[in-house]
């Protein structure tokens, strides 16, 4: 049923011309949940979330949006919710406070006392005409508009796009507020950190299309961890172990990766050789997503081998 | 450059520009030169060949409406009258082909080119600053002065060249060379004061818009102190007020009368002057940065502010305001000038039959005349109003608009609504400003009311430019602008001038502003409900498209 789901979109669609943005994307949003939405730049997660903000119309499939149609129901939708896009674009002649009163007016949630709060929170000066504003600052007018609505659904476009450090730790504790208040959020981003401790759900799209999607347990379930160990016997045995990869054995030092579900029998065939020290590091973010556009971390500069690579990567988790 | 082998032992101090210090302030001009140049040179060409092209066709018309040199001694006999003398100059040598292309031009001319010199020199200066392009540039290799320095001298050789155009345009028609290099000389002197007002304006305001607001406001006080001299002139002698304003400056080098060049030689020290000054200035600032500061503003939206149709008024504030003054003063000035006009123009000559149609009444057509080009003064205002439908979309302002609980129709609504109600506003108000100005001059007071209604039946006219504007954006978001004022062009050519193209009765009768009934006409309400048919068609097709299309990125 969508009643439990904020955002429920199934194999969407979208040209442009002949450029195909959309290519059959995939995208769930429980109600009361951060959803991180990844991909590299063009990979149309704008092209997304503009179809959900019903800007743009869809060539095909489905998209439902807290129960209605976001194309025809948009002005009814667009009262519970809010969004921030990844360039605030605001009118020059206006100050960042009267810009933040009209899009509040415009939902009709517009409640000052709030508002003052996020801006103190932001530092943000709301008496300042929008075209002297930085970027940084023209995105917090977004935030704050966004934030102190009393909006059910929060759509963040690459929100933190020019904050500072300090900005990013507010942006991160206001999302988790949000979460706190039972609103849904979906946050599209670069920067894994943020995705890593905000949200519940992640989906990775490529080409758009969605390659992968699940909470960050499920996720890293289907990837290799990499375990570093200080054996007193010889670890070379481990090699033999099917679902030990990438094995690097230096005296009683061994690294290597392997597949969770080998992870019992490689635990049992440590004891015997007197572990003195383990460490096991799931994959990060990072990691998962570049795996998916054949970039492996340490070898960032093969990017040029990348359709190459990226079979290889999919060959491998088969 | 030459920065590289003094920059490391020389940095330029403020304050005072030694040689080398304004050699590296300069360094990149040449290039700089060549970039403005790539940039505008069809600009400065469409320009030139209409400005030149003006010269051409006035002394072509001005020979068939003063054949013979008994003609043009009549004309001198009555050309010196008050309006002539504020409109457009002290009529000094009126028995010549050379002193009625003056009266009849030299005004317009000079005003055009000084307008079209703001306008590139903001467009170059402030409004690339104002954008961050200038930071890109200034961050290479680069002098501080040098963007300024090139753009100021690019815009010169513009205003000499025109200059030149329109000296070559006389000559070509057989006027004598003293006097055709003298008037050229003159435009361009005129237009060289006002690019160092520009260069000044952009240094210290912020927006191009504020740049472009404060030199065309010198000018039109310029213009404003210059009338008020010629009004109080003696015979055709300039009175002391005169050299008070830089047009009066070029005016007083009197080509084809006296052939004075040393007024000039006032605006080309003018305008070193005044582009030193503005050097100064920029030497003083920060790039970005006006020198008149930036106010704060209110921190909350106020309730007018939060409705639709008073966000769209709260941002054309400034442009209505200023359309309403300058309307308003060209209808004070129309209303003034009728009687003084109709003097002149007898109802069989070719050039006043294309003005003023088919009328018995010279006055009343002359008048009714008067009305329509008004009402396409107006309807500029109505397309720049609208077109913000179009021009926030591309400034990526509709993506927050669009998302929030508003649908498209209604947001594009109240933008409609803005340019629909100030025309009807401006229509009333600048028709009783004819009538006044007009009943005053001749002693019937109670013209405003005949002149209000003659000047609102142009309003249907007024709102089709609204329901065309709205359906050009959402057909055609991207060429919206270019298309519609192409074809607001075209309106004017053929509304003022279509009788001269000897186009058939149905074309030229039957165009949006022409089919309306004029104030010497039987009043007939069916052209009117016509046009407004086609206004609610073309604006309601617009907003349905508008709604069913998906919002262009920006």
């Amino acid at each position: 049923m969508t009643s439990n789901r904020a955002v429920s979109v199934e194999s969407l669609e979208k040209n442009f011309g002949s450029t195909r943005a959309l290519d059959g994307l995939n995208l769930e949003i429980e109600t009361g949940t951060v959803a991180g939405f990844l991909g590299p730049n063009g990979s149309g997660k704008t092209t997304t979330i503009r179809i959900l903000l019903g800007l743009l119309r869809a060539d095909g499939g489905r998209a439902t949006l807290l129960g209605g149609d976001p194309w025809k129901d948009a002005v009814e939708l667009h009262r519970r919710i809010a969004y921030v896009a990844g360039d605030v674009t605001l009118w020059p002649s206006l100050t960042g406070g009267q810009a933040i009163g009209i899009l509040g007016s415009l939902r009709g949630d517009h409640d000052p006392k709030r508002v003052d709060a996020y801006l103190e929170r932001f530092d943000l000066d709301p008496t300042k005409k929008a075209r002297s504003y930085s970027k940084g600052n023209r995105q917090k007018v977004g935030l704050v508009a966004a934030f102190a609505s009393r909006a059910e659904l929060l759509f963040l476009d690459e929100p933190t796009n020019g904050l500072d450090p300090l900005m990013e730790g507010v942006f991160t504790e206001c999302v988790a507020e949000a979460k706190a208040e039972g609103r849904s959020v979906l946050l599209s981003s670069h920067i894994f950190a943020e995705v890593e401790k905000l949200c519940d759900t992640v989906t990775i799209i490529r080409d758009g299309r969605t390659v992968e999607s699940g909470t960050l347990a499920e996720l890293r379930h289907l990837q290799r961890s990499t375990i570093t160990v200080t054996l007193e016997g010889n670890p070379r045995a481990l090699g033999s172990i099917d679902g030990v990869h990438d094995l690097v054995a230096d005296g009683g030092h061994a690294t290597f990766t392997v597949d969770s579900a080998a992870l019992p029998k490689v635990l049992a065939a440590l004891s015997p050789l007197g572990p003195r020290e383990l460490v096991s590091t799931p994959p990060s973010l990072e990691e998962l997503f570049l795996r998916h556009y054949g970039v492996h971390p340490a070898s960032v500069d093969a990017e040029s081998d990348a359709p190459a690579a990226a079979s290889a990567a999919k060959a491998a988790r088969r | 450059m030459t920065s590289t082998s003094t920059a490391p032992t020389r940095v330029a101090s403020s304050g005072d520009i030694s040689s080398g210090a304004l050699r590296n302030a300069a360094a990149g001009f040449g290039i700089m030169i060549g970039f403005i140049v790539r940039r505008n040179w069809l600009r400065m060409l469409i320009w030139l060949i209409v400005l030149a092209g003006m010269i051409v066709l006035v002394i072509d018309s001005q020979r068939e409406l003063f054949p013979t040199q008994a003609d043009r001694d009549a004309y001198a006999q009555v050309a010196n009258t008050p309006a002539i003398a504020a409109l457009t100059g002290l009529p000094y040598a009126a028995g010549t082909l050379g002193g009625i292309l003056n009266i009849k031009i030299w005004m317009t001319m000079a005003i055009a080119l000084s307008f079209a010199v703001i306008f590139l020199v903001t467009r170059n200066g402030r409004a690339e600053e104002e954008a961050g392009r200038t930071e890109l540039l200034r961050a290479g290799v680069l002098g501080q002065h040098a963007y300024s320095l090139a753009n100021w001298s690019v815009f010169s050789g513009f205003a000499v060249l025109v200059g030149l155009a329109s000296a070559g345009a006389a000559l070509s028609q057989g006027l004598p060379a003293a006097g055709a290099f003298l008037m050229g000389a003159s435009f361009t002197g005129t237009a060289l004061v006002f690019l160092g007002v520009a260069a000044i304006a952009g240094q210290l305001t912020r927006t191009s818009g504020g740049a472009n607001g404060l030199a065309s406001t010198v000018l039109g006080v310029s213009y404003l102190v210059r009338a008020v001299a010629d009004v109080q002139a003696d015979g055709d002698k300039a009175n002391w007020l005169t050299w008070l304003s830089p047009i009066g400056w070029a005016q007083q080098s009197r080509s084809y009368g006296e052939n004075d060049w040393w007024p000039l030689l006032l605006c080309v020290g003018a305008a070193v002057i005044l582009c030193w000054i503005a050097l100064t200035l920029e030497r003083g600032r920060d790039l970005g940065a006006g020198l008149i500061a930036e106010r704060v503003g209110p921190r909350e939206a106020s309730a007018a502010l939060r409705t639709q149709v008073g966000l769209a008024l709260r941002l054309q504030r400034g442009s209505i305001i200023g359309w309403t003054l300058g309307i308003v003063a060209f209808a004070l000035f129309f209303g003034g000038v009728a009687t003084a006009m109709a003097d002149l123009l007898s109802g069989d000559n070719p050039i006043a039959q294309a003005f003023i149609g088919d009328s018995k009444n010279v006055l009343d057509g002359l008048l009714g005349f008067f009305l329509m080009a008004n009402a396409l003064l107006v309807a500029a205002f109505v397309l720049h109003s609208t077109d913000s439908i179009r021009a926030a979309e591309s400034a990526g302002r509709t993506e927050m608009q669009w998302s929030s609980a508003i649908s498209r129709v209604r947001w594009a609504g109240a933008r409609m609504i803005v340019p629909a109600v100030s025309s009807l506003v401006l229509l009333a108000i600048s028709g009783a400003a004819i009538g006044a100005t007009f009943g005053a001059a001749v002693g019937k007071p109670d013209q405003a009311g005949r002149f209000t209604m003659a000047s609102l039946a142009y309003w249907p006219s007024a709102l089709l430019v609204i329901g065309v504007v709205v359906l050009s954006a959402a057909l055609i978001p991207r060429a919206a602008a270019a298309v519609t004022w192409a074809l607001y062009g075209v309106a004017v050519v053929l509304s003022m001038f279509g009788d001269l193209f000897s186009l058939p009765d149905w074309v030229s009768k039957n165009t949006p502003f022409t089919a309306i009934p004029r104030l010497d006409m039987d009043f007939t309400i069916v052209p009117l409900l016509v046009i407004t048919v086609l206004a609610v068609g073309a604006g309601g097709v617009g907003l349905w498209v508008l709604r069913e299309r998906d919002m262009t990125s920006a």
